[in-house]
């Protein structure tokens, strides 16, 4: 494996906004996370915002030449289990500058890209972890990773941020004591060995995941151990680190796990997707701030696998979050939801259910769509209107631009117009066509639109946070509340739907699906 | 539409012209990527556009089932539906009601098909195929032909051909007086299975018709027959057909979609100047990339490690973007971005091997080009004998500087893992 120990600079920063500042120290704050990679000019995140998920290494049904394309693709973050399939994991292979971000396809200029050993996501049972070693899980069964296996892939693939190990269970709980205790004592450990200088380097930009699962006394001895002044053999280890708070940038709190600890249940489905509805937001909340109060509040807090945008106001609202994986929204393209939602609430919206709340998003695959010429979404209005009065998402399903170049293919082919301009939007109607159809395309479209409309929802958050007081942000966040549906119904009849057209295949299906529809 | 052949080859029938339609320019020789129900699988219209493809198919029995002729007239048409502002080919959906329902009879009347919704006895005329092709809109529409297997004998196959004749003069007929003439052009199609004297009285009577038809197309060859009668069939219509309007061999490929790459060459060197095939799409969803030196099983566990691009001199963005084999074994069936990436570059493929016959036919190279194709296709690994035959029929000796053994059947090349 050709190991180069040399790292290039790779710095990240996070301010947050004077006003934010004097607050308690859970307040909802905004900032500006900025990434300075080899002197070369920056990267600007402002929060609370969103980082995208990838499968295997991309963001699902996007081409790479989208990810150039696409304003949200910004921070994407890279679970690395699926590359222990090969051994040594290819992206470590790969020559060159930037080699993870250059392996997988996204622009160095444009993308952050944070690698993490296991997906934060799965929370299917896998095996126990040992004293040296994760577990982690790959279409070819479980691989065992070490600290030191782990230290080198990231070394290799140079990531702009690393997570290092963590001891998380994966098994039935609850947990005993004795494996709380030796869980924050792993992830310590693992921690400290991870933050060992790098000769002639840069150190790693680390996000650390805080441990201690539901427990409030582990998951504050977890944080305060952090802060401990090092002695004796972690000292020499870590040096010129006098704790390890010191080598963390950020804090990484996963609700997968959070929700495993909480409800006792591990997921025996094959599906990396869980939402125990039995587990609210409000049995999170304390956890996750016994996890941040000792720690220094200027660092980022990021949270992974909230479960709605709900719950993200709420952790906004009482915790200070700062970055939000796009899990929530990704999930709805790949079943067929177009979202339609903002922040502050606003006039245009979905249809309302007989509660009187407003759905999240259209539910393409419900026939009513069949015949609907609008754009995906009506929550736009008062971006770029082109007609005067429809509303105009700018996502490349909703404003498509013309292409800047066609590649020529001999010399008679006549050259292209110079492109760039905004065609028509793509229509519910299209996508409930291309939804049926079993059409790739609608789950593309749907990502760029959902991606760009859950954007659009932290841009009015962030604005909201700035320009209002606490008290009115509180009020537009119990409107959000009053007018959107938490429970979510569209995801699961959206769902149920998307499970029907997937089984629906072969001959006879239409005929099939006439005699279902005359019957109900 | 406006036909101009601007050059010909001097040695084989090959030629290169321009077609101007509705929707833009195509230069022919082309082929035809597949958009069934109006998406090139995993891509958008701007992607598609941006590969530089100029024309595209769309089925018509598909958009005649979903989204339905209602959703269609109400979008204003396939093109607005879909948003592909380039120019569009649909079929008469003929061939799917044969391919795909067991139960459908011929009639003089038309095709007497179950419908897929209800299961009653359904009838599509020729009037009515025409008329679903008007609310679909394409730049180019063809009749509605009664399709027979080319494996067929016997007195059915001059029935179908006389039969097609007559439905296109119903066709014609239909078109001429729907007020669409002016934005969509009418192709006929060439019936009359393997038998020369059928292909004969069927091209007489067509070319008769010539004044109320822009094109034609070469039917009743969807595979299964010998490629020694194929290529002699494609040679037999192309020769005869008339020089000022475009020629379509339909649905090459269709049940061997592997040769597709040889069967497109052959073509063009016999005179064709379009065809369609869905092959480089589908086979890019199972992970094989199409290259000149063969096809690319990106699956095989020799891929892994591989940190080359599929083609280093593709101008495709998949390969200009340095995307690696090794990152392609990694996702292929398993993410849809793997599709994607390999289908964008299959597609540009294609049109580059297609583009690259359009620059040797105008250069005056056109023979070499068709040498030095197969001596990077196949190697030393011999030539499908067919392929030599039909290009030594229009004078073009691939064995002339490149002596390699023949193969007999239908030349098909695949890579394996080792």
């Amino acid at each position: 494996m050709p190991m180069s120990t040399s790292r290039q600079s790779c710095s990240l920063s996070f301010t947050i906004a004077q006003a934010s500042i004097s607050k308690s120290l859970f307040s909802p704050r905004v900032g500006t996370l900025s990434l300075t990679r080899n002197g070369d000019g920056n990267i600007d995140i402002d929060t609370p915002g969103v980082i995208v998920n990838t499968s295997r290494g991309v963001v699902p049904h996007l081409s790479r030449e989208q990810y150039k394309q696409c304003s949200s693709v910004r921070w994407v973050h890279v679970p690395f289990e699926t590359f222990l399939e090969h051994k040594p994991p290819v992206p470590t292979l790969q020559t060159g500058q930037d080699p993870l971000h250059r392996f997988l396809g996204y622009p160095s200029d444009k993308c952050v890209v944070s690698m993490s050993l296991r997906d934060p996501h799965d929370g299917r049972e896998v095996p126990s972890n040992g004293n040296a070693f994760v577990s982690a899980n790959t279409i070819r069964g479980v691989r065992k990773v070490s600290p030191d296996e782990w230290r080198s892939y990231a070394l290799a693939c140079k990531p702009d941020i690393v997570v290092p190990l963590s001891d998380t269970p994966f098994n039935p709980s609850p947990y005993s004591q004795k494996r709380l205790t030796k869980s924050i004592e792993r992830s310590f450990t693992w921690l400290t060995h991870f933050l060992q200088p790098i000769e002639g380097s840069h150190p790693f930009n680390v996000f650390v995941h805080l441990a201690g699962g539901a427990s409030i006394a582990a998951r504050t001895a977890f944080s305060e151990s952090l802060l401990e002044t090092l002695h004796g053999k972690d000292a020499d280890m870590v040096k010129p680190l006098k704790s390890l708070d010191e080598g963390v940038t950020g804090y990484q709190l996963d609700l997968v796990p959070l929700r495993l600890a909480l409800s006792g249940v591990i997921n025996i489905d094959t599906s990396p997707v869980t939402t125990d509805p039995g587990i609210k937001t409000s049995d999170i909340v304390p956890l996750l701030r016994s996890s941040l109060f000792p720690l220094p509040t200027h660092k980022i807090r990021l949270v992974n696998s909230s479960k709605s945008p709900h719950e993200m106001l709420t952790l906004i609202q009482q915790i200070g979050v700062d970055l939000f994986d796009a899990q929530w929204a990704q999930r709805a393209a790949d079943i067929g939801i177009a979202l339609d939602f903002s922040f502050p609430v606003g006039n245009w919206g979905t249809r309302r259910r007989s509660n009187g709340k407003q759905d999240l998003g259209h539910n393409l695959f419900d026939p009513s769509y069949a015949e609907d010429f609008a754009p995906l979404a009506n929550c736009f209005i008062g971006e770029a209107t082109r007609n005067g009065d429809v509303p105009v998402c700018m996502c490349g399903a909703c404003s498509p631009l013309s292409p800047h170049t066609r590649i020529s293919h001999s010399s008679l082919d006549e050259s292209a117009p110079n492109g760039g301009e905004v065609g028509q939007p793509f229509t519910r109607a299209y996508l409930h066509h291309l939804l049926h159809t079993h059409e790739m395309s609608a789950h593309s479209l749907l990502v760029l639109h959902n991606l760009a409309v859950l954007d659009a929802f932290f841009a009015g958050v962030r604005n909201a946070i700035r320009s209002l007081g606490n008290e009115t942000f509180d009020l537009e966040i119990s409107r959000f509340f009053q007018e959107y549906d938490e429970e979510l119904l569209v995801f699961s009849e959206s769902e149920a739907m998307w499970g029907e057209v997937e089984m629906a295949r072969g001959k006879g299906r239409l005929t099939r699906e006439k005699a279902k529809q005359t019957t109900v | 539409m406006q036909f101009e052949v601007i050059a010909k080859c001097h040695t084989t029938r090959a030629r290169v012209s321009r077609m101007n339609l509705t929707h833009g320019v195509t230069m022919l020789p082309t082929f035809m990527p597949v958009a069934t129900q109006a998406a090139i699988k995993g891509l958008t219209p701007q992607q598609v556009e941006a590969l530089g493809v100029t024309l595209i198919l769309n089925n018509t029995y598909h958009l005649n089932l979903r989204p339905g002729m209602k959703v269609l007239n109400q979008a204003g048409g396939a093109h607005k539906f879909q948003g592909w502002h380039r120019n569009l080919l649909t079929d008469s959906g003929g061939f799917q009601l044969v391919s795909l329902s067991k139960f459908t009879t011929i009639t003089e009347e038309g095709a007497l098909f179950l419908s897929p919704f209800t299961g009653e006895p359904t009838m599509l005329t020729p009037e009515e195929s025409i008329s679903i092709q008007h609310s679909i809109g394409a730049d180019i529409i063809m009749q509605l032909d009664d399709v027979v297997s080319s494996l067929t004998t016997g007195p059915r196959v001059a029935e179908a051909m006389e039969r097609s004749v007559r439905w296109l003069d119903r066709c014609i007929k239909y078109h001429e007086g729907s007020g669409k003439k002016s934005t969509q052009n009418l192709f006929a199609i060439v019936q009359g299975g393997l038998d020369p004297h059928l292909r004969h009285q069927c091209l007489d009577a067509m070319i008769q018709r010539k004044n109320d038809i822009s094109g034609y197309a070469i039917g009743g060859l969807s595979g299964g027959e010998e490629k020694d009668v194929f290529w002699r069939i494609i040679k037999l219509c192309a020769d005869k057909l008339p020089e000022d309007r475009p020629r379509y061999s339909m649905g090459i490929g269709f049940a061997e979609g592997r040769n597709f790459l040889l069967h497109l060459l052959v073509c063009v060197a016999l005179g064709v100047d379009m065809a369609d095939c869905v092959f480089p799409t589908r086979t890019a969803r199972f992970g094989v990339a199409l290259t000149h030196a063969g096809p690319l099983n990106l699956k095989l566990s020799k891929h892994e490690a591989d940190m080359n691009p599929i083609d280093k001199s593709c101008p495709c963005p998949t390969c200009t973007d340095g995307t690696s084999r090794a990152y392609l074994h990694h996702i292929v069936t398993h993410e849809t971005a793997a599709a994607h990436a390999v289908t964008i570059h299959n597609i540009t493929f294609q049109a580059q091997v297609m583009g690259g016959a359009r620059d040797a036919i105008l250069s005056g190279t056109f023979p070499e080009y068709l040498r030095s194709f197969f001596a990077g296709y196949f190697g030393d690994g011999g030539y499908p004998e067919w392929c030599v035959n039909a290009l030594r029929s229009v004078g073009v000796d691939l064995l002339q500087d490149h002596p390699v053994n023949l193969i007999p059947g239908s030349g098909a090349k695949w890579e394996y893992a080792n």
